[in-house]
């Protein structure tokens, strides 16, 4: 007879999560003590646990203390959920079958629409990654095109899901000597005046390699960013025994070729490790409150609620708008404010 | 935050201005007024042609849609655009329309459509005669001169052209 748990200091209440039985060692320890804490299922010397690293078809790859493992779903999981209930970065526990029986509660996520199966079917979201310490929106200074509202969107991702984000631009040596690269200078520390680091990097002459290295060292780090702007090409460089597969951009549009294909895990050799993703767009901005919007702008948000029309300000034409009045004296930056207006358009 | 955000990315395209290319609205006499202006006078507007109101929507470069301030552009006088060539003579200028913003201050000069309302235009002309001498002085600073009384004629020349010749 198995008791049932309490579990303290710590939410949402274990029995939501799952049930004794679904795993052994949990059982045995409910029978011996009556009660647990969440923080013991944390534990990383339970040999029943461990990290989401790789999804692969209808299985997992799960890194514990005792090697890899590769895990698929506990019946009841799957029933439970609609679409896939593990992410990369799941902390989860898995059954005497090598089932993943629980997911333990994600402290973030990052979440995407899902494509829609069918017309008038409903886009359920589909979290990517779980339990990062850092986003790292990667864009390219020069091939593919600098994409500056690209990043605003990665950013406002960011923030609404509470996750730190440090921006990195790639390849520039390819505007070395050039105009834009002043300008990239200029505008990286407009974004690094607004709270993000900004690390300017290239792989053929190294700049920015000590740089980004002391950012994801001992940290869960995640790349976003299109394709071909060379998010895999850094990890190649971060972590030389790697050799992951990187490919050219295309000569005519300098588009890249949706090389990185899946989403994986890499641990670093000096601490930490990265999520490398295929070229992704959009992150869960769907769900964003449309009146919040400016809130994940961080250079916005002393502002907001100073309007004339005060939380119902949309800081579009609204009259006395104080956004708009702190863009027209330089304390916000007008393409921001821009990408504010283009994200409410079109979410 | 005490950084002044005014970097122009002027060398890296931002991508395309929020309804950019869509007609609108006249804010102030509530024409609907079609972006494209007709044939001849090959440009979008940025002016509605029946009150000449324009909204200060551009920032550092016609069409950016980069301005906050997106107050009422009254038009407050006439002028000729300066060519390039350096022996043309004033006649050979382009009549322009100068917008002053009733936010900020910032003037502007347009180029009139060719369905631009004659009568407004002729109106715009009349009143910025009554234009006080320190607003004059503050466009002269900043190079714009507007037309006296003294272009009248060449006014009437470029808006009605050779039929108003033949009428006088
Ligand atoms: N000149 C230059 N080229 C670079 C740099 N970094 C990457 N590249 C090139 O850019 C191309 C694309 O790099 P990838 O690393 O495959 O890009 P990715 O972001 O992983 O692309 P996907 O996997 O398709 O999402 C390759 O040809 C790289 O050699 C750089 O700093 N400078
Ligand atoms: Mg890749
Ligand atoms: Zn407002
Ligand atoms: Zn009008
Ligand atoms: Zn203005």
């Amino acid at each position: 007879m198995v008791r049932r748990i309490a579990v303290t200091g710590y939410a949402p209440r274990l029995e939501t999560v799952c049930q004794p039985r679904d795993i052994p060692w949990l059982a045995f320890l409910c029978i011996e003590t009556g009660s647990i804490t969440l923080n013991a299922l944390l534990n990383r010397t339970n040999p029943y646990s461990g990290i989401v690293i790789k999804k692969i078809t209808n299985a997992y790859l799960v890194q514990s203390d005792a090697g890899n493992l590769t895990c698929t779903l506990s019946q009841r999981l799957k029933q439970q959920s609609t679409g896939d209930p593990v992410a990369i970065g799941d902390k989860v526990c898995w059954n005497e079958a090598a089932q993943i029986a629980v997911v333990l509660p994600r402290r973030n996520q990052l979440a995407r629409r899902s494509a829609v199966p069918m017309p008038g079917a409903h886009a359920h979201e589909q979290v990517i990654v779980a339990n990062v310490d850092q986003i790292v929106p990667v864009i390219a200074a020069a091939s593919p095109r600098l994409a500056w509202r690209l990043l605003d969107r990665y950013l406002v991702s960011a923030e609404s899901a509470e996750i730190p984000a440090v921006v990195c631009i790639t390849k520039m040596d390819l505007v070395d000597s050039r105009p834009e690269s002043e300008e990239i200078e200029a505008v990286a520390a407009e974004y690094r005046a607004i709270g993000y680091g900004v690390i300017l990097t290239s792989m053929v002459s190294g700049q920015g390699m000590e740089e980004i290295q002391a950012v994801l060292r001992g940290r869960l780090s995640v790349f976003v960013g299109k394709s071909g702007v060379g998010k895999t090409s850094l990890l190649n460089a971060i972590e030389p025994g790697l050799r992951l597969r990187v490919q050219e951009t295309s000569q005519a549009t300098g588009k890249g070729r949706h090389t990185t294909t899946h989403m994986e895990m890499f641990p670093l050799q000096f601490g930490g490790a990265i999520i490398d993703t295929p070229g992704i767009r959009e992150f869960g901005l769907w769900d964003v409150d449309q009146d919040d919007l400016a809130l994940f702008f961080p250079e916005m948000r002393p502002f907001v609620g100073v309007c004339k029309f005060g939380r119902s300000c949309r800081h579009d034409e609204e009259p006395g708008c104080a956004i708009r009045r702190a863009v027209n004296a330089g304390l916000i930056s007008p393409y921001r404010y821009q990408s504010y207006l283009k994200l409410r358009a079109q979410p | 935050m005490k950084t002044c955000f005014t970097t122009q990315r002027r060398h890296i395209r931002f991508g395309g201005p929020r309804n950019a290319g869509e007609d609108f609205v006249c804010m102030y006499c509530h024409n609907i007024v079609s972006v494209q202006a007709p044939p001849g006078s090959c440009h979008n507007r940025n002016h509605c042609p029946r009150c000449l109101s324009s909204r200060h929507l551009d920032l550092y470069a016609a069409g950016d849609r980069l301005s906050a301030c997106k107050a009422r552009m009254r038009s407050i006088g006439l002028t000729l655009k300066r060519t390039p060539r350096k022996y043309a003579t004033l006649e050979q200028g382009e009549l322009m329309i100068v917008h002053q913003c009733e936010g900020c201050g910032k003037v502007s000069i347009n180029r009139i459509a060719a369905d631009d309302d004659d009568e407004a235009i002729l109106s715009v002309f009349e009143a910025s005669r009554r234009l006080d001498s320190q607003a004059n002085a503050h466009l002269i600073e900043s190079g714009i001169f507007l037309l006296t009384t003294n272009e009248l004629q060449l006014v009437y020349r470029r808006l009605y052209g050779r039929e108003w010749l033949r009428q006088t």
